[in-house]
C-alpha cells in the first residue's frame, strides 16, 4: 500500500504535468481561440485509456479523449510504439465535431506502455464547407471537412510527412493550421517528458499504484458525496431553434443512494441542421457541469465516472446516426445537454443544506460561434472566431449574484480576446462592447449581465469581410432560472444593412454609433447561415445573462438601487420585476413604497393565475 | 420536521405517521404530498417571455416563462421556459 505523502505528492505532480502542458499548448499555438478563448484541453489517461486526470480547458471533452484513447488502442493494437502520436477527430468514433482535434500520444517506461497523454484544440481550419469548421449549411458529415477515426501522425518519433501533407492539403490556412499541430505535438511531449521524470523519480510501481489509488479515492468519494444528497428526479428542457424549427433536449436526473442517471428520453429526433451531437458528445456534455459542481474537491477521472449512467434514445438530437450533420454540435446539442445536467444538478444540491451553497443556475446556455473569413488588412487570409461568446454569463448561486460575464460552466478558464487583438487580426473596427442591461436572470439573486457588441469593416482591402454564424437563444431564452429565478435575457445577432439604406439617410454620424437603432439600415436577424460584412454593414450581437436564483421579490432593495447605479438593470424592472422603488433622484430606496409595491406584485400573480 | 426542497419549497414531515408533503417555504401552505409533481398545487402565471425582463427582451411568439406561485401568500416558487403545448417539469424527493 502506497504510504499517504507519496500518494498527495503524486496527485499533485499529476495535476502539475497536466498544467504545465497546457502553457506549452497554448504558448505555441498561434490562434485566438487557443491563447484567448482558450478552447482546448489536455488531459492524462490510464494505459487501457480510462481518464486518469482531467485538466482544464473544455470539459466536455475529458470523457470523449477517454474514448479516443481506446479507438486508437483497438484500432493500432499491436502497432503503437514509442515515440507515436495519433490524430482523431472523427464524432462518430470519439470526438465532438471535426474541428476538435485530438492529439494522443502513448507514453513508454522501459519499452511498457504506461500512460496516454491526450489534448485538443479548435484548428484553425479543417476544411469543412465553412471557413473555420462551423457549418450551419451543412447536411451531413461528409461537408463537415476532413474527419478520421485515427491516424497515425508521428511514429516512433518522426513525423508521418505523408500524412500531415495530406491532411495540411484539405484545410485552409494550413500554415496556421500546422501550427495547431505543432502546439499539440509540443504539449504531449511535454506531458510525456514531466511524467517519465516523476516515474524515474518514485519508480513506476509506485506511480502506477498512486493512480490506481487515485481512481479509487475520486470513485469512494463521489459516492459518499452522493449518499449525502437527497434522493429523487429533477427534470430539465432545453430548447434549440433552427429555421423556425424547434429542437428539444429533455433530461429527467434520478438519483438513487450512490448512484446518478441521467436519462434523454423524450428529445427530438435527429435535426438536419449540424446542431447534432453523438453518444460520446452528450457523455461528455453532462459530464461538463458534473466536475465542477458535484467534484469541485475531487479529481476529475474515471472514478467519478463509475457512479453516473447516461440513458440517451438512438437516431435523436443527443445520439445522432451517422452520417448526420454534426458541425454546430459543440454550441448546439452538446452545450444544451450541459445546461440541462447544469440544472437538474443544481436542483439536487439546492435541495440539500449542506450542499445548497454548491448550487447554481444556468450559465451563458447560448454559447454560439462566429468565424469570420476574408482577406485582412495585412492582406492575408484570416480565419478566426469572434472569442467574445467565452465571456459568458455567470448563473446566479444560492449566496451570491452570477459574475457579470463571468464565463462558462464547462470551461473553468474560458475567456475573450481584448478589442485591440481581435482588430490586429480583422479588418473591423468594434463601434461598443458592453455589458448588456438587464440581461442577467432576475431573482432574491441575479444572473450575471452578458454582454452586447457591434462591428463593422475597417481598413478591409476588399471593403469587409464575411463571417459563419451559428446562433442560438433569439425564440428562447436558454439559461434557466433556478428556484424562481427568471432566466437570462434572449439573444440577437443582426446585421444592420446600411449600405441599403436611403442615400438621405447616410452620413458619417453612425460611423460612431453607440446603438444600432442609431443607424440608417434595416435590421435583419442572422442566427444561422454566412452573410457579408461589406461597406457600411453592421454586425451586431447580444446575448443572454446567466439565470437568476429565487423570488425577485426577495433581493434586497439595496442590491438592486446598486444595479440600477451601475446600469445592470433598469428602473422599469427594478419596479416591474424586482418591486423596488427608487426616490427621485435615484440615489436611495423608498421603502414604503417598495413594501406597498412588492405586496402588489404579489397580489397580482394571485390575480393573473385565477384568471 | 421540516426539510429543505429549494429555496422556495420544504417537505414537512407529518407528525406521527401523517402523510409528508411539499409546502411553500415562506408560508408553509401545502402543494402535494412528498413524493408526487407539486406543481399542479401551485398557481400558474403563464407570461409571454418577450417584454417580460425588459424592453429588450424579445422571443418566439409563443414562448411563455411559467410562473409557479404559492396560492395562498403569492411567493414565486420555480420558474420554467416551455412551449404551451409542453408538460411541466416535475422534481420530486424521494428520501
Amino acid at each position: 500500500m502506497i504510504d499517504p505523502i507519496t500518494f498527495q505528492i503524486i496527485r499533485h505532480r499529476l495535476y502539475r504535468v497536466v498544467e504545465e502542458a497546457v502553457i506549452t499548448l497554448k504558448n505555441v499555438s498561434g490562434s485566438a481561440i487557443t491563447n484567448e478563448g482558450h478552447d482546448l484541453m489536455v488531459s492524462l489517461y490510464r494505459p487501457d485509456g480510462t481518464l486518469l486526470m482531467g485538466g482544464v480547458g473544455f470539459l466536455h471533452h475529458l470523457t470523449s479523449a477517454a474514448e479516443a484513447c481506446k479507438s486508437v488502442q483497438r484500432r493500432f493494437d499491436g502497432k503503437i510504439y514509442e515515440g507515436d502520436v495519433y490524430l482523431l477527430n472523427d464524432p462518430y468514433t470519439a470526438a465532438l465535431h471535426t474541428s476538435d482535434i485530438y492529439l494522443i500520444a502513448p507514453i513508454h517506461h522501459a519499452g511498457q506502455l504506461v500512460a496516454w497523454s491526450a489534448c485538443f484544440v479548435h484548428v484553425y481550419d479543417i476544411g469543412a464547407m465553412s471557413p473555420g469548421g462551423f457549418s450551419p449549411d451543412s447536411v451531413d458529415i461528409y461537408t463537415e471537412g476532413f474527419s478520421s477515426p485515427g491516424i497515425k501522425l508521428v511514429e516512433r518519433g518522426e513525423m508521418r510527412d505523408d500524412v500531415l501533407d495530406t491532411f495540411l492539403n484539405m484545410v485552409r490556412s494550413p500554415e496556421m493550421v500546422a501550427l495547431d499541430i505543432s502546439s499539440m505535438i509540443a504539449c504531449n511531449n511535454v506531458a510525456r517528458e514531466r511524467m517519465l521524470a516523476m516515474i524515474d523519480k518514485y519508480g513506476f510501481e509506485t506511480v502506477d499504484a498512486a493512480c490506481a489509488e487515485l481512481i479509487d479515492q475520486s470513485e469512494r468519494l463521489l459516492r459518499e458525496r452522493l449518499r449525502e444528497l437527497p434522493d429523487g428526479a429533477w427534470e430539465s428542457r432545453q430548447y434549440i431553434s433552427v429555421k423556425d424549427e424547434v429542437f428539444k433536449v429533455v433530461l429527467k436526473m434520478t438519483k438513487q443512494d450512490d448512484e446518478l442517471v441521467f436519462d434523454f428520453t423524450g428529445s427530438s429526433p435527429q435535426a438536419p441542421y449540424a446542431i447534432n451531437c453523438t453518444y460520446w458528445a452528450s457523455l461528455g456534455g453532462l459530464f461538463a457541469p458534473l466536475f465542477p459542481l458535484l467534484c469541485y474537491d475531487i479529481t476529475w477521472n474515471e472514478g467519478v465516472i463509475r457512479p453516473i449512467k447516461m440513458i440517451v434514445p438512438d437516431d435523436s438530437i443527443v445520439n445522432c446516426t451517422r452520417p448526420a450533420p454534426i458541425s454546430v454540435a459543440t454550441v448546439g446539442a452538446i452545450q444544451s445537454v450541459n445546461s440541462a445536467a447544469c440544472l437538474t444538478i443544481g436542483k439536487m444540491l439546492d435541495a440539500s443544506e449542506k450542499y445548497k451553497e454548491e448550487a447554481t443556475a444556468v450559465w451563458h446556455a447560448n454559447h454560439f460561434a462566429i468565424f469570420m473569413f476574408g482577406q485582412n488588412q495585412h492582406n492575408r487570409e484570416a480565419i478566426g472566431i469572434l472569442t467574445e461568446v467565452f465571456a459568458g454569463s455567470g448563473g446566479a448561486r444560492t449566496f451570491a449574484d452570477g459574475v457579470d460575464l463571468g464565463g462558462e460552466i464547462p470551461n473553468p478558464i474560458s475567456r475573450m480576446a481584448n478589442v485591440e487583438t481581435m482588430e490586429a487580426g480583422f479588418p473591423l473596427r468594434y463601434l461598443f462592447r458592453r455589458r448588456f442591461t438587464d440581461s442577467g436572470g432576475p431573482g432574491e439573486f441575479r444572473g450575471g449581465t452578458g454582454m452586447e457588441f457591434c462591428i463593422v469593416p475597417h481598413d478591409a482591402p476588399q471593403g469587409g469581410m464575411h463571417y459563419v454564424v451559428s446562433g442560438k437563444g433569439t425564440d428562447f431564452p436558454m439559461s434557466d432560472g433556478l428556484s424562481g429565478g427568471y432566466p437570462g435575457a434572449p439573444c440577437k445577432y443582426i446585421w444592420v444593412r446600411n449600405n441599403d439604406a436611403d442615400a438621405s439617410d447616410r452620413n458619417l454620424d453612425y460611423a460612431f454609433a453607440q446603438t444600432i437603432d442609431d443607424m440608417p439600415g434595416e435590421q435583419e436577424s442572422v442566427s444561422w447561415g454566412v452573410y457579408p460584412l461589406l461597406g457600411e454593414d453592421a454586425l451586431f450581437v447580444q446575448w443572454d445573462g446567466g439565470g437568476g436564483y429565487g423570488d425577485p421579490l426577495q433581493r434586497i432593495p439595496g442590491a438592486v438601487l446598486a444595479d440600477v447605479s451601475a446600469g445592470t438593470v433598469t428602473e422599469a424592472i427594478a419596479d416591474r420585476v424586482f418591486g423596488v422603488i427608487l426616490d427621485s433622484d435615484k440615489q436611495a430606496v423608498d421603502q414604503g413604497a417598495t413594501e406597498t409595491r412588492r405586496q402588489e406584485i404579489r397580489s397580482q400573480r394571485l390575480m393573473e393565475a385565477a384568471e | 420536521m421540516t426539510r429543505r426542497f429549494s429555496r422556495t419549497l420544504v417537505v414537512n414531515d407529518g407528525d406521527g405517521g401523517a402523510v409528508a408533503h411539499v409546502c411553500c417555504g415562506t408560508c408553509d401552505h401545502p402543494l402535494a404530498a412528498n413524493g408526487t409533481p407539486w406543481k399542479p398545487g401551485a398557481k400558474l402565471v403563464a407570461s409571454p417571455v418577450t417584454g417580460l425582463g425588459g424592453d429588450r427582451w424579445i422571443a418566439g411568439e409563443r414562448v411563455v416563462l411559467r410562473q409557479f406561485v404559492c396560492p395562498n401568500c403569492g411567493a414565486l416558487l420555480d420558474t420554467e421556459t416551455a412551449l404551451p403545448e409542453d408538460p411541466f417539469l416535475n422534481d420530486v424527493l424521494t428520501r
